[in-house]
């Protein structure tokens, strides 16, 4: 066949502040095809579908699709010219049934007044041509998960899209419901639509792909039948990268086991996890987006509700239900979200660096302002943070010298166990190397530090001990001077060879 | 430790206006009040006539100061002031023939307070919404304070703690004012100067951040009802006293006023600014108002007019200095 294909997108760049996320990437769909696109955390999965979806708008590169040059110039329009889009996150709407969700925006009515029976005709229709067993009267927030993804799907397909992209769709689904999932997907690709499919579980890109397009850095690393390539393979092009010496380690003494975690579990996200940590080490943990990372670093924090499973600091249990109690016991964790877990937008750096530790500068209730200003100050400079006036409100600063405040608030703590949270995510280079700087010093001092991150070099980089997280239990337990590959083969969940 | 160079910072531009508009708009609006009232009216600025402002706006004014609490802590209002200012009145006129004035007066506070803790906990602990959660809690409890007098006025008989609180100090200035005052002074150093005052901001401006470090968000938030209930309860008693007649009804459109001084003082309704004093000169600036408005033989009606636009355009300020300051 030599008909123009469904999608065909050459030469894209991207760029945000600070950060290039695509580079001359190209990409060729053809209509009834599924094709997958793999790659680490950062790769420009999510950069490059934004594109298509008109959210984003590339900096250069064209579009084209069944041959005609395309510019997506918002969502709607992309919607309009046949793309269709079902995300990680569901876009439904629980209160109302399966056939109102279905065709939510292009309701059938008559006078204003919606047309029941033509809502579940059609809504019916859509459903048996996708041979999904789902009732059009029940309400979406009875469904389970994956019966509302399969909604999600109808929903999209009574579009009449050309080209759909699955983003993680199978990331909640068991075995079976993959499956059924799966079956539906053919469906569509038979009535000729092109399906793009974004995964990290490589077993599954191999069983329903064609071609299997990797994206590394930013950078389109090759595109291939998955005819002949192994999960091993995809995996080797997915990491192939020398590890340059970016974040040098400092060599601390490590002392003895602080923090020890057993059994910690919460339904639906992580079980069984154990880790411990020492005095001056460095723990990375590992994982794919979703793994539950960032759940266990929350129910150690007493952030979030653990259901199972005992923390203990230096041999002893420790009741830990609130951040509160966790910060009494020594435990500090910077968060992944630092605008709605990190920073306090409308006080002064200042009182956002003194928050944690207010009872510490204070008399009986009474904040002492002397005590309290040249304790936040000491901490400010020790971190750099820039300007060095503390006095004014900490959403002035740039987004590391925020990262930076978040540090300061923690490290007034003195806490013994330190949970950092992608500490180095959205801040600029000058940042990171002072932020990675901070982190070998208080190694040093013999804080026991637990660092989460998605970005594998930095976690190889400057961890004593790597553990793996995949689908919410512990995969694997590396030691330092492991390779991408180990790591990736623990996180996606194959065995090393 | 190395060094680096710091990076540049990025400063976000106000703008001179806003920042100067924030601060000095309502201090400017009173002095212009007091022109305009002196020019209007020759009966204005006078000692008797000031003085009865600032009598006016004590039992009020004592609201205001929990009400700030609420708004700063992103309570959104307490719409139950009306029935703890009842419960005040009420118990100390029916008590003080029993057990005495300051007795009856403590017995009033103290059940104001335990309707503040009730409300304070649904919200704080129980996470419910403050507005329904106020507006039932006042309904209930002035159905109680009803039941406990009948329906009917209470009367007082102590004559000596009405003249005690109407009573002036070298001749000028009422007792009743000083307490008002004291309560003012109390109040800001509270939310300016203490760990609980700290935490109130930071709760109101980013709930989930302040959890995050280790603050009691909700023994917090639950605070700012207590506190307002207390107040209430108080301002409740002093009205009762002054006055030596109440009933359920005393407190009616207090948590209205109240609302629009703190509003017009420039706390955010959204919580995580906000001064008492502002509050305060909130409170003055409607009052100087209606006082002219009245001097100048305004009915009623139009007045609450002019009030409602007031809280239109003071919620207008706060949310285009916000867009402004690059907030969210």
């Amino acid at each position: 066949m030599t008909t123009a294909p469904a999608l065909h997108m050459s030469g894209i760049s991207k760029s945000f502040p600070g950060i290039r996320a695509l580079t001359d990437v190209g990409l060729r769909v053809d209509a009834g095809e599924v094709h997958a696109i793999v790659g680490e955390n950062g790769a420009g999965k999510s950069t490059l579908m934004k594109i298509l979806a008109g959210v984003h708008q590339p900096d250069a590169g064209e579009i084209e699709l069944n041959g005609h040059p395309a510019k997506l110039a918002d969502p709607i329009e992309a919607r309009r010219r046949g793309i269709g889009m079902v995300y990680q996150e569901l876009n439904l709407v629980p209160d109302l049934t399966v056939a109102e969700n279905i065709l939510l925006g292009s309701t059938p009515s008559r006078w204003g007044i919606v047309d029941r029976r033509a809502l579940r005709s059609r809504a019916r229709a859509v459903l048996d041509e996708l041979d999904a067993r789902i009732n059009t009267d029940d309400l979406v927030g009875s469904l389970t998960v994956s019966q509302q993804q399969i909604v999600e799907i109808a929903k999209v397909y009574a579009s009449s899209p050309a080209i759909v992209v699955l983003d993680e769709p199978t990331s909640s689904l068991s075995e079976h419901e993959t499956q059924s999932l799966f079956r539906i997907i053919r469906r569509m690709t038979t009535a000729g639509i092109a399906v793009i499919y974004i995964s990290h579980r490589l077993r599954e890109v191999l069983d329903i792909a064609q071609r299997v397009t990797v994206l590394r850095d930013g950078r389109l690393v090759e595109t291939r039948s998955t005819d002949g390539i192994s999960a091993g393979e995809m995996i080797r092009l997915m990491v192939g990268r020398d590890l340059t010496d970016v974040f040098p380690k400092r060599e601390v003494p490590i002392g003895d086991v602080v923090l020890s975690v057993t059994g910690l579990s919460r339904t639906g996200e992580f079980s069984d996890v154990e880790l411990t940590v020492r005095a001056g080490e460095i723990l990375g943990l590992a994982g794919l987006v979703g793994a539950g990372r960032t759940e266990v670093a929350r129910a150690i924090f007493g952030l979030d509700k653990r259901d199972g499973g005992s923390v203990s600091l230096d041999g002893t249990e420790i009741a830990i239900r609130t951040p509160r109690d966790a910060v009494r016991a020594g435990i500090a964790y910077v968060p992944e979200d630092r605008k709605r877990d990190g920073i306090v937008p409308q006080l002064s750096i200042k009182d956002n660096i003194s928050l944690a530790v207010l009872d510490r500068v204070s008399l009986s209730g009474w904040v002492k302002r002397g005590a309290e200003q040249s304790m936040a100050q000491t901490k400010a400079t020790e971190l750099t943070v820039s300007p060095p006036d503390i006095r004014p409100r900490v959403d002035t600063l740039s987004g590391g010298n925020q990262q930076k405040v978040v540090f300061a608030k923690w490290l007034a703590a003195a806490p013994r166990v330190l949970i950092l949270d992608e500490p180095t995510r959205g801040v600029d280079v000058g940042a990171k190397a002072d932020i990675h700087t901070i982190i070998g010093e208080l190694a040093a001092q013999g804080t026991a530090i637990i660092m989460i991150s998605s970005e594998l070099p930095e976690v190889l980089a400057v961890s004593d001990r790597i553990v793996v997280l995949h689908e919410g239990r512990v995969s694997a337990e590396l030691p330092r001077g492991s390779s991408e590959h180990d790591v990736m083969h623990a996180a996606t969940g194959e065995v090393s060879a | 430790m190395t060094t680096p160079v710091p990076p540049p910072s990025r400063t976000v531009n106000r703008g001179l206006f806003s920042h100067i508009g924030a601060r000095l708009g309502l201090p400017a609006g009173i002095v212009a009040t007091l022109i305009a009232g002196t020019l209007v009216s020759d009966r204005f600025l006078t000692v008797q006539n000031l003085t009865n402002v600032l009598i006016n706006m004590s039992i009020i004014g004592i609201i205001v100061v929990g009400m700030t609490f609420v708004f700063v802590t992103r309570g959104l209002a307490d719409l139950s002031v009306p029935a703890t200012v009842a419960v005040g009145g009420l118990l100390v006129l029916g008590l003080e023939s029993s057990i005495g004035t300051l007795p009856a007066a403590i017995v009033g506070v103290l059940t104001a307070a335990i309707a503040g803790a009730v409300n304070g906990w649904l919200i704080g602990y129980a996470g419910l919404n403050p507005v329904i959660t106020t507006l039932a809690s006042g309904t209930i409890v002035l159905g109680i304070a009803q039941v406990f007098v009948g329906g009917v006025i209470v009367y007082g008989d102590n004559r000596e703690a009405q003249a005690f609180l109407t009573g002036r100090v070298f001749g000028v200035v009422p007792v009743i004012v000083l307490i008002f005052l004291a309560v003012v002074i109390a109040g800001h150093l509270l939310l300016s100067r203490t760990v609980l005052g700290r935490w109130s901001y930071a709760v109101g401006s980013n709930p989930s951040a302040t959890g995050a470090s280790a603050v009691p968000v909700k023994r917090v938030r639950a605070f700012a009802f207590l506190l307002t209930g207390t107040l209430a309860g108080f301002s409740g008693v002093l009205l009762g006293i002054t006055l030596q007649t109440a009933r359920p009804g005393i407190g009616t459109g207090y948590e209205f006023d109240a609302i629009t001084a703190v509003v017009v003082g420039g706390v955010s309704l959204l919580g995580g600014s906000g001064t008492v004093l502002y509050a305060f000169g909130g409170l003055l600036f409607v009052q100087l108002l209606t006082n002219i408005m009245v001097l100048l033989g305004v009915p009623t009606e139009p007045q609450g007019l002019v009030k409602g636009a007031l809280i239109v355009t003071a919620v207008a300020i706060d949310v285009a200095l916000r867009r402004r300051g690059g907030r969210s």
